[in-house]
């Protein structure tokens, strides 16, 4: 096992290296605005069984849950996704019967993942768009980590260990929570993150785990390029090094910040086809020197979705200031009822149409349709819907290369549907009223209070209605039989033959 | 065969157009356009062109479209053929390859954005010209006479003719892209086929309809009644006695050839469909309506139970829903067609569209077409013309309980009130009682009509 702490400051905020005391496998500083991140490496027999049977059989297995908190960070930890629970996922080679088992495990970790199979209730995910991408992508709404936190509890902490559990627990307050595992490097790797805000410098590391701690600055070293980040601090790994040694480099980011906010809200009345509305603070794009263009990627749960066809024709997207769908997962049942749906839902890419360059607000418009959801007491259910990512895609410049940088995060479902040479230019979601980066829509459904008629009268109104028409053809039948009725020629012609 | 009084021949058809006196006195616009079938034939013409470059006019300047979204279905079906791919590639196309290959031109590209949309709009064209032909079909079988009654004047004909051609509702819906129109045509040609004793003719419509549409099927038991030895055989034969003599005189040579020739027809477009489109053309033409949830909100009586029974399928006890073609068969194939078809061939038909329609577990207002062509067969002498009163109330009710139910229905889809109960369920169950009553209506009347009363 292996383990990096890393905080990160602010442009102009930095630690000077005799605030921070390292004394053997402690190290401890003052109070800092940072964001802090974790990223613990295990190897495979290191994990409970379960997991370890899990990951033998899967080719790629990405976890990402997003708190619906909204959260601040900093650069380069600007990646962002929806808020919860994402899967993307490629099984093994000959692995049905422990794919079979995946969500069940998903389940006994996280709590409420409520996935039957992958082959039920996972989309797949395009391969002839970019090789990076996994097979399959599966998506849960998931409010929490307290499940993770009292199963992680349970397995990996020795009882007689309270530092372990504590640790656990600090994840109550974690924004964000990546699990990766593919079978080239073999590990399984788990990173958190916790938002800017005021943190004490503090970490310690246990026997036989190398354990790394940055503290690091966001900077602009002399030698930096226009398309790359600087970071600058001090670096020390614990029960080796003395005193931290101070760091500076440079490299070209995926993810970048756009510096600017959105906000996400429904249209009311929402009826059966609400509308996302996105207000986006400015329309001026973050790189003048490239070609970029906004976007939003959508999480859909399978309560709602977006009707492909409607985004087709040019004055319609125009009029909502959306350029075009981009992508949607297949497949999208645009009749079913949300009750008999296997999938999780869909996934949406939509171009977005700024209607000007300059730094104004604007809004763009996503239509968006509700399924028939299951009757309920009191005539409404709601549905979660998560806020969307939005990003400005730019294209880097020609013979742009991005190493593999320490602080890189892949697999997010939108960075498989763009090119290699695409920077990502986050735009921060901003929480309307409350914290939460979540919408709920109310949605009319049948009134369970008022059904017990709706059987026995229907059937008495179908028979009455039945009875009446019945009762005139008898009346006919009973004066003119069954057959043609003569004109009185034709009866007079008939009485004379 | 021979045949009784082919149309043309019929010594009781009036050769050409004496206008009756009380309609040359009339020097109205109205009595010019039904004297000439010029005027009302170019009249239902422009009404559809200047309605189908209004059409374009406001697809190309506004968001809200007047194309149907249906005719967005048929012509991506319609481009998918043109690639030498299937029409059910396009989610939602639940229609016989007939429709998308119809429709091929539609696909056609020129290059020049203003040929592409006449190519584009080459399917409405083809739908509006089917409603004149249906139109002028109607015209035709009005003047042969419905059943036994007298033919009527052509003047007369085509004012009743207008009802379908001049019709707003029956011009926009074909105008937007709805396939209807085809329904209307070939649900007049094969009345008129059968009327006109061309039972070959009848044989190859009604095959070809139910390949279409699947409803009209409801139409082969009233025809084959009607078609009895007596209409179509010409002789006035006395009525058998014994039971198997009747049960045998019933198999009439063109009975067994309506059978035939429909059946053939149907089956051979099936199989041909099936060996190019395999399994998702029956899945999408024929098993979607067997297995689909109707859970959508409709007029029909059916829908909130229909709801509430796919959300809980454990749960409820007695399935209405798996019983609910027993009435509506039950009328529309059975009782009407025994009852009505051989007083009045036209009347039966109408009376099992609207049977047909209203017991339906789903009707949306395109059903409404459906009856609509035959409309105009029945009114002349229905009591719903005789009495004035009668007439208004019934059209009232029907559009004021419509009305009611769209108004449950927009507050449901666009201000998310939840009004499935009582509000939607109780105004469509109000609508099927205005349903049932007109149909009865209509049914009494095929008495009043007979003077047998």
């Amino acid at each position: 096992m292996r383990e990096r702490i890393t905080f990160i400051q602010k442009l102009g905020d930095s630690l000077e290296p005799s605030a921070l005391t390292v004394s053997g496998r402690d190290l401890n500083g003052p109070n800092v605005r940072a964001v802090r991140e974790d990223k613990l490496t295990f190897s495979l027999d290191e994990l409970p069984s379960e997991l370890h049977t899990l990951l033998k059989a899967s080719h790629e297995l990405h976890i990402r849950w997003v708190s619906p908190v909204a959260y601040e960070t900093v650069s380069p930890l600007l990646a962002r996704l929806p808020p919860g629970f994402h899967l993307f996922y490629t099984p093994g080679q000959g692995t049905d019967v422990a794919s079979h088992k995946l969500c069940s495990t998903l389940q006994d970790v996280f709590g409420s993942i409520t996935c039957s199979t992958p082959a039920e209730s996972f989309t797949s995910l395009p391969v002839d768009r970019f090789s990076h991408a996994t097979a399959s992508q599966y998506y849960q709404p998931l409010g929490s980590l307290s499940h993770f936190i009292r199963y992680a509890k349970g397995q990996l902490c020795p009882a007689s260990d309270s530092s372990c559990a504590a640790r656990l627990d600090g994840l109550t307050g974690a924004s964000s929570l990546d699990v990766s595992y593919d079978t080239i490097s073999h590990a399984l790797k788990i990173t958190a993150l916790w938002p800017y805000q005021s943190q004490p410098v503090r970490a310690m590391s246990r026997p036989r785990v190398r354990t790394e701690v940055g503290v690091l600055s966001a900077e602009k070293p002399p030698t930096m390029k226009d398309h790359e980040l600087g970071i600058a601090g001090l670096l020390t790994v614990l029960g080796q090094d003395a005193k931290p040694s101070a760091t500076m480099f440079a490299f070209a980011s995926r993810h970048r910040d756009a510096e600017s906010g959105f906000s996400a809200t429904f249209l009311t009345p929402t009826g059966l086809h609400p509308t996302l509305q996105i207000r986006l603070e400015s329309s001026k794009p973050p790189s003048t020197s490239t070609y970029c263009s906004p976007h939003a990627y959508l999480i859909l749960p399978n309560t709602i979705f977006a009707d492909k066809y409607q985004f087709s024709d040019d004055l319609f997207l125009a009029s909502k200031n959306l350029t075009a769908l981009r992508f949607i997962s297949q497949p999208v049942d645009l009749e079913a009822p949300a009750y008999v749906m296997k999938p999780w839902g869909s996934a949406v890419l939509v171009e977005l149409a700024p209607p000007s360059k300059s730094p104004q607000p604007w809004t763009a418009e996503i239509p968006l349709h509700l399924r028939y959801l299951s009757p309920a007491h009191g005539g409404y259910a709601g549905v979660q819907v998560p806020h969307p990512a939005v990003f400005w895609a730019c294209t880097a410049e020609e013979g742009t290369k991005f190493p593999n940088n320490p602080f890189e995060r892949v697999n997010l479902g939108y960075d498989g549907l763009f090119g290699p040479r695409t920077v990502f230019w986050h735009v921060e979601p901003r929480a309307q009223g409350g914290e939460r980066l979540v919408s709920t829509v109310k949605v009319p459904v049948l009134d369970l209070n008022r059904m017990e008629w709706v059987n026995v009268g229907t059937a008495v109104t179908v028979l009455l209605g039945f009875a009446w028409v019945v009762w005139k053809l008898l009346g006919v039948y009973r004066k003119a039989g069954h057959g043609r009725v003569l004109t009185k020629e034709a009866k007079k012609e008939k009485k004379r033959q | 065969m021979a045949k009784l009084t082919p149309v043309g021949t019929s010594p009781r058809a009036p050769k050409s157009i004496p206008a009756a006196p009380s309609q040359s006195s009339q020097s109205s616009l109205a009595s010019a356009i039904f004297q000439r079938p010029l005027s009302l034939y170019l009249s239902a013409a422009l009404f559809r062109i200047v309605l189908i470059l209004y059409g374009l006019w406001q697809d190309a300047n506004s968001p809200i479209k007047y194309t149907d979204i249906d005719y967005l279905v048929f012509t991506d079906a319609a481009r998918f053929v043109a690639r030498g791919q299937s029409p059910y590639a396009r989610e939602t196309y639940r229609y016989t390859p007939v429709l998308a290959w119809l429709l091929l031109p539609t696909a056609y590209q020129t290059g020049s954005p203003f040929w592409d949309a006449v190519w584009f709009s080459s399917g409405k064209v083809l739908f509006a010209a089917a409603d004149l032909v249906a139109g002028w079909l109607l015209e035709r079988v009005l003047i042969m006479g419905r059943g036994d009654a007298r033919p009527m004047d052509v003047p007369t004909a085509r004012k009743f003719a207008a009802i379908w051609l001049l019709n707003p509702m029956v011009a926009t819906i074909s105008t937007r892209g709805s396939s209807e129109g085809l329904l209307g045509v070939l649900v007049m040609a094969l009345l008129w086929a059968v009327m006109a004793r061309q039972v070959t003719l009848a044989g190859l419509l009604l095959g070809f309809g139910v390949h279409f549409k699947i409803y009209p099927f409801i139409y082969a038991p009233a025809i084959v009644w009607w078609m009895d030895r007596e209409r179509i055989a010409g002789s006035d034969a006395v009525a058998p006695t014994k039971v198997l003599n009747r049960i045998m005189g019933f198999f009439t040579p063109s009975r067994i050839r309506l059978a035939a020739v429909s059946l053939a027809t149907f089956m051979g477009l099936n199989i041909t469909m099936f060996n190019i489109y395999g399994a998702p053309f029956l899945t999408h033409t024929y098993l979607h309506h067997v297995t689909r949830i109707d859970h959508r909100h409709n007029f029909s009586p059916y829908n909130t139970q229909l709801y509430l029974a796919s959300a809980f399928p454990d749960l409820s006890a007695l399935r209405i829903e798996s019983v609910a073609f027993l009435p509506q068969l039950i009328l529309a194939c059975v009782l009407i067609p025994l009852v009505v078809a051989k007083k009045d061939l036209p009347t039966a038909m109408l009376a099992q569209t609207f049977a047909f329609a209203t017991f339906n577990k789903v009707c949306t207002s395109q059903y409404f077409l459906w009856y609509m062509i035959l409309l105009p067969l029945y009114l002349p002498g229905s009591s719903f013309l005789k009495t004035k009163r009668l007439g208004v109330s019934a059209l009232t009710l029907w559009v004021a309980s419509q009305g009611l139910w769209l108004q449950q229905g927009y507050e449901l889809e666009f201000l998310g009130r939840s009004t499935f109960l009582p509000g939607l369920w109780l105004a469509s169950l109000g609508f099927f009682l205005v349903n049932c009553w007109i149909l009865g209506i209509i049914i009494g009347d095929v008495l009043i009509r007979s003077k047998v009363s």
